[in-house]
């Protein structure tokens, strides 16, 4: 179990430091992207663990998105750098790519459904990863953001 | 007693500095009121503007350092953000000298280090009472300064979708067929993005040429995670941050920014989508 965890922690934190290099992020945040990144993920990774809570891929991603967000927010004035900086290189991992290509893919694949029964599998994996999609955006966004609205004079002024 | 007396002067001594300080930054502001005519300052802000929002700033941002950098020069601001072009008033205080301009914003890559960078000037430019002069010579060197390592970016780039391989369970095998499809599509990215091909095309090309590498795993160890190589060989080109800022922007009540912004990232991840079934189509790999 502890394994696991720091196999998803390190290369969450990979994932993070690369998406941020893609997105040019200051290369003194990298480290603070990684980390910020690491944290969240394994706590989603806990959340989700049957053994653990079992929550829902949604809720989980509220959770850590909500944690990733608060240490994004308090770190920026340490490196005196936009929060969004660390906020959404470290938020990249837990994007739902999967259930969005998933779900376009079904839709295309509509097109090649020759008969009722196939179109309507296609149309329901369309439909079924849509949704997933859409809401684990919402509760990662959402939860991510608020903490930036919350404390708006420390992320604000985190460059001054 | 002695001691209280120079406590207490000291005092008074370091009030009246205060107080001297304050008159001072009074005084500037006022100066800066005069200095400058709001046409002189609405152009400088609209250049800064764009630049901020071309790098993928969020609504909130660009308004607030707008805003702290017209204040400094005296001056209110009007800021009306669209996707693709900000339509700004600029007037003093008493409002008798006003002036409006509308910018195009140009297509440039997502960057946070020049966002930092901007945004850092505008604080600057508030707590050191530059001139219009001296920050518009700062903005230049920035926007100058800010350049790709495009070896360095691909590296990582690629380390970073083979971790996220690892992520979603593929093996060893799976995650180096992700390195070199994620290393082979981006490069491609990278060149046609040097010669301004549209960005959807990129796109779709890119998640085409990554998914038909990534599907070697299929020839190369089909009793392994294959489909996970496959899967996630095109997880670099998800438009995370334009959806991140999306729904940022929705939170601000930008909400035509916000939708924009969604509708661009739900083209692209429709692009990569097409590639990616196209190259498994190709490769005669099913996707569910």
């Amino acid at each position: 179990m502890l394994i696991e965890i720091i196999k998803d922690a390190l290369l969450a934190a990979m994932a993070a430091i690369g998406f941020g290099s893609i997105s040019r992020v200051p290369v003194r945040s990298y480290i603070w992207c990684g980390l910020i990144a690491a944290i969240g993920h394994s706590v989603r990774f806990l959340l989700m663990d049957p053994d653990v809570l079992g929550m829902h891929i949604v809720g989980a991603t509220g959770v850590a998105s909500f944690l990733i967000g608060t240490m994004a927010v308090f770190i920026s004035p340490l490196a005196k750098t936009p929060a969004e900086a660390y906020l959404f290189p470290a938020l990249l991992p837990m994007i739902p790519g999967m259930y969005a290509y998933r779900s376009f893919a079904g839709l295309a694949m509509c097109l090649f459904g020759d008969t009722q029964e196939k179109f309507d599998i296609y149309f329901y994996r369309f439909a079924e990863n849509g949704f997933i999609c859409l809401a684990i955006l919402f509760a990662m966004v959402i939860c991510a953001i608020i903490p930036i609205f919350a404390f708006k004079s420390t992320a604000f002024t985190a460059t001054r | 007693m002695a001691e209280t007396d120079k406590c207490c002067n000291s005092r008074e001594a370091k009030s009246t500095t205060m107080e001297e300080r304050y008159t001072s930054k009074e005084a500037k502001s006022t100066t800066m009121e005069e200095r400058y005519t709001s046409k002189e300052v609405c152009l400088f802000l609209s250049e800064y503007a764009v630049a901020l929002l071309g790098c993928a700033a969020t609504c909130i941002r660009l308004d607030r350092n707008v805003n702290r950098i017209a204040t400094t020069f005296g001056k209110r601001v009007e800021l009306f953000i669209m996707p693709r072009h900000i339509h700004m008033t600029v007037r003093n205080v008493d409002g008798d000298d006003t002036f409006t301009f509308i910018s195009t914003v140009k297509p440039a890559p997502i960057s946070f280090s020049l966002n930092t960078k901007l945004s850092q000037l505008s604080w600057h430019i508030a707590d050191d009472s530059l001139s219009l002069d001296t920050a518009r010579h700062r903005f230049e060197t920035i926007m100058h300064s800010d350049k790709e390592t495009p070896w360095v970016t691909l590296t990582l780039a690629s380390f970073a979708n083979a971790s996220f391989c690892g992520i979603f369970g593929g093996d060893l095998v799976a995650m180096l067929i992700v390195l070199v499809a994620t290393a082979i599509g981006f490069r491609l990215k990278q060149m046609m993005g040097g010669c301004h091909t549209d960005g959807r095309v990129i796109f779709l090309i890119c998640a085409f040429i990554s998914s038909v590498i990534g599907s070697a795993g299929f020839i190369l160890s089909p009793e392994g995670t294959p489909s996970i190589a496959v899967g996630t060989s095109v997880l670099y080109l998800v438009p995370g941050i334009p959806f991140l800022n999306s729904f940022s922007d929705l939170l601000y009540r930008h909400y035509i920014c916000a939708i924009s912004r969604f509708t661009d990232a739900i083209i692209l991840t429709a692009c990569l989508s097409l590639g990616l079934c196209l190259g498994m189509r190709l490769m005669g790999v099913g996707m569910f």
